[in-house]
């Protein structure tokens, strides 16, 4: 037997396989909190597809999240569609919405496009607590969103609906993995170095960024599904602009491109919190100062994405 | 038509004290390309400082002009040297960095500093003194318009006026708007180019402190998330009229009071933040260099 070498992607699968025993080594709150934690990461990662690895400065990302669970919600509640079918439908939308957003504004770069993304986030959370058509519930959202099912089979308990999220990031992961060696993914580093240049070696910019947005938009938008299921709520409130900051300074403070280290800044920035529960008070505070000393210590985050990637 | 007057009042009040905001945004990226996301909550620390020196001494009596006047100085004095503190700390160390790394300090800086206000001051909302001013009222053309209207509006103009003959005709001046055009050349040529961007952290928060204490006393209130919100407005000012220009925030700042105004006067207050933003992205498309801004060719 040749030696038995544990690379990235080995040492992935494991944790990932290990972690699918999770419910049956911890309390049900615990695996409400780690279930979270999937839902996040997929967000986070979705967000990385967008200002990670394509280098556009999304700061309104909670939008697409938010999309995907409304889709949800509303699918669910009012025509009493199946959680599982709302969840292609809930990842289109939020994709059409990434992509018809993102295409005026992907001539902006840099600050532009970030403030451009902050007024979106704005206006999509001033919209849904108008509630337009009533569709959207206002304020206090929308309530009631049942369990999904699969083969027959509810999927109640919180372990059944952490496994749900657990396979799904699992298919995420494999998304990001292999974006990494794909054309696509190779054109958006490429992009991400030097547009001009890549434009000259005949990288059509325009569609590979409005391609990337709709694909991080619609993870984000599977993620929404995943939320508002776990919560069985949905209210403006959960895709506020203060969630597409730590979204932002997830992939930031993780490491741009960087699969490890996203998944580190979500767990920093989501599961640590949730630890310190009784500390709320001091939360933001010592995140803020957490947020600097890792950017002056740190600048090219936590785990950064290794040169030799291939 | 009294209305029509009223709305350009407020519009202009208001105008104001974003200009006197948008001024530190568009100062410090000038200089700096650095969007300061913690600018508003430096402003809004500048009016509980104030606060405090209001409700603190004055004994529950009248607080007096000399009080108002020690409570603007010390706020002023207190906001300028948070602001070269934070630069040091936060923004100098990155200054080589990936840019986006100086986005999430400043990111955190926010959080820190609304958080720390949070902390000192508590969670709820404090309330103005009423008996700051004198409470007298001119009526012009049907529109009522108050003593605190017609300060707030002088002071910025006259502070405005100090601005930018400061920044156009004096040897310092001339050396800020050199390190905004090219850092290194300025280097060259012997300017200072720390001292222009501690000077660009004193300037900008200075005047950032008066636009929050101009916003507690015209409101009537401060609480610890009112950073966030009026900053922003600030900040859209501050793109209107082309971020970096200093003209162009001044401008930016007074038509973006006036459109609130309107806004808020003809059309449901309720989608009046959303139409704002939606100005925001309209410009942003349009001339996204701002109506007073030249096109840069941009190094990201």
């Amino acid at each position: 037997m040749r030696g038995f070498k544990l690379d990235g992607l080995k040492l992935g699968a494991l944790l990932w396989a290990a972690g699918l025993a999770l419910p049956f080594a911890l309390d049900s709150s615990w695996v409400s909190i780690a279930a979270f934690f999937a839902i996040y990461a997929i967000t986070a990662l979705s967000e990385d597809v967008i200002l990670g690895r394509a280098g556009m400065f999304d700061m309104g990302h909670a939008v697409y999240f938010g999309i995907g669970a409304y889709v949800t919600a509303i699918l669910n509640t009012t025509l009493n569609v199946p959680i599982l079918l709302t969840l292609p439908l809930a990842m289109l939308l939020a994709a059409a919405a990434g992509a018809l957003l993102s295409a005026p504004l992907i001539r902006l770069r840099g600050d532009y496009l970030l403030v451009a993304t902050i007024g979106f986030n704005a206006i999509f959370v001033l919209a849904m607590q108008n509630n337009p058509g009533g569709i959207t519930g206002g304020s206090d959202g929308i309530t009631g969103i049942g369990v999904p099912s699969l083969f027959g089979l509810q999927l109640e308990s919180q372990s059944a609906m952490f496994w749900l999220d657990w396979v799904l990031l699992g298919l995420v992961l494999l998304v990001m993995r292999n974006l990494d060696a794909c054309e696509f993914g190779r054109a958006l580093r490429y992009l991400k170095q030097d547009e001009l240049a890549a434009s000259t070696l005949g990288v059509d910019a325009r569609k590979v960024k409005t391609l990337a947005f709709a694909l991080g938009a619609a993870l984000a938008g599977l993620a929404g599904t995943l939320f508002a299921v776990q919560l069985s709520t949905v209210s403006p409130s959960s895709f506020v602009f203060t969630e597409s900051v730590t979204l932002f300074a997830i992939v930031i403070v993780g490491g741009q491109g960087s699969i490890p280290g996203v998944l580190l800044g979500t767990a920093l920035m989501f599961v640590v919190p949730q630890i310190f529960r009784g500390l709320a008070e001091y939360r933001y505070f010592v995140f803020g100062i957490a947020m600097i000393a890792v950017m002056v210590l740190r600048p090219q985050g936590l785990l950064p994405r290794r040169r030799s990637a291939a | 038509m009294g209305t029509f007057i009223q709305q350009i009042v407020n519009g202009l009040t208001v105008g104001g004290i974003y200009a006197l905001i948008a001024l530190g945004y568009t100062m410090v990226y000038g200089v700096m390309r650095l969007i300061n996301f913690a600018h508003g909550d430096l402003c809004i620390l500048g009016a509980f400082v104030g606060l405090t020196m209001l409700t603190g001494s004055a004994g529950g009596g009248h607080p007096g002009a000399a009080l108002l006047l020690l409570a603007f100085v010390v706020s002023i004095i207190a906001i300028a040297v948070a602001g070269v503190v934070l630069e040091r700390i936060a923004y100098r160390p990155l200054r080589k960095a990936d840019r986006l790394a100086a986005v999430v300090s400043a990111l955190g800086a926010s959080l820190m500093i609304e958080n720390g206000i949070m902390l000192v001051w508590g969670p709820q909302v404090h309330v103005f003194p009423s008996n700051l001013l004198p409470a007298t009222t001119w009526h012009v053309a049907g529109a009522t318009i108050s003593f605190i209207q017609v300060m707030i509006i002088l002071a910025s103009l006259v502070l405005m006026a100090a601005l930018y003959l400061f920044v156009n005709h004096t040897r310092f001046g001339t050396a800020i708007r050199a390190a905004a055009i090219d850092q290194d050349a300025a280097r060259l040529m012997g300017i200072n180019v720390n001292r222009v961007i501690t000077s660009v952290f004193i300037i900008g928060p200075g005047l950032g402190a008066i636009g929050g204490l101009f916003i507690g006393i015209y409101y009537r209130e401060a609480y610890f998330t009112m950073g966030w919100t009026y900053g922003l407005y600030a900040f859209i000012a501050a793109i209107l009229g082309g971020i970096g220009n200093i003209p162009g925030a001044m401008l930016g700042g007074v038509l973006l009071g006036l459109f609130n105004a309107f806004a808020a006067g003809y059309v449901s207050s309720s989608w009046q933040d959303a139409i704002t933003f939606g100005l925001l992205i309209v410009i942003l498309l349009v001339r996204p260099t701002g109506l007073l801004g030249e096109r840069v060719a941009e190094k990201v």
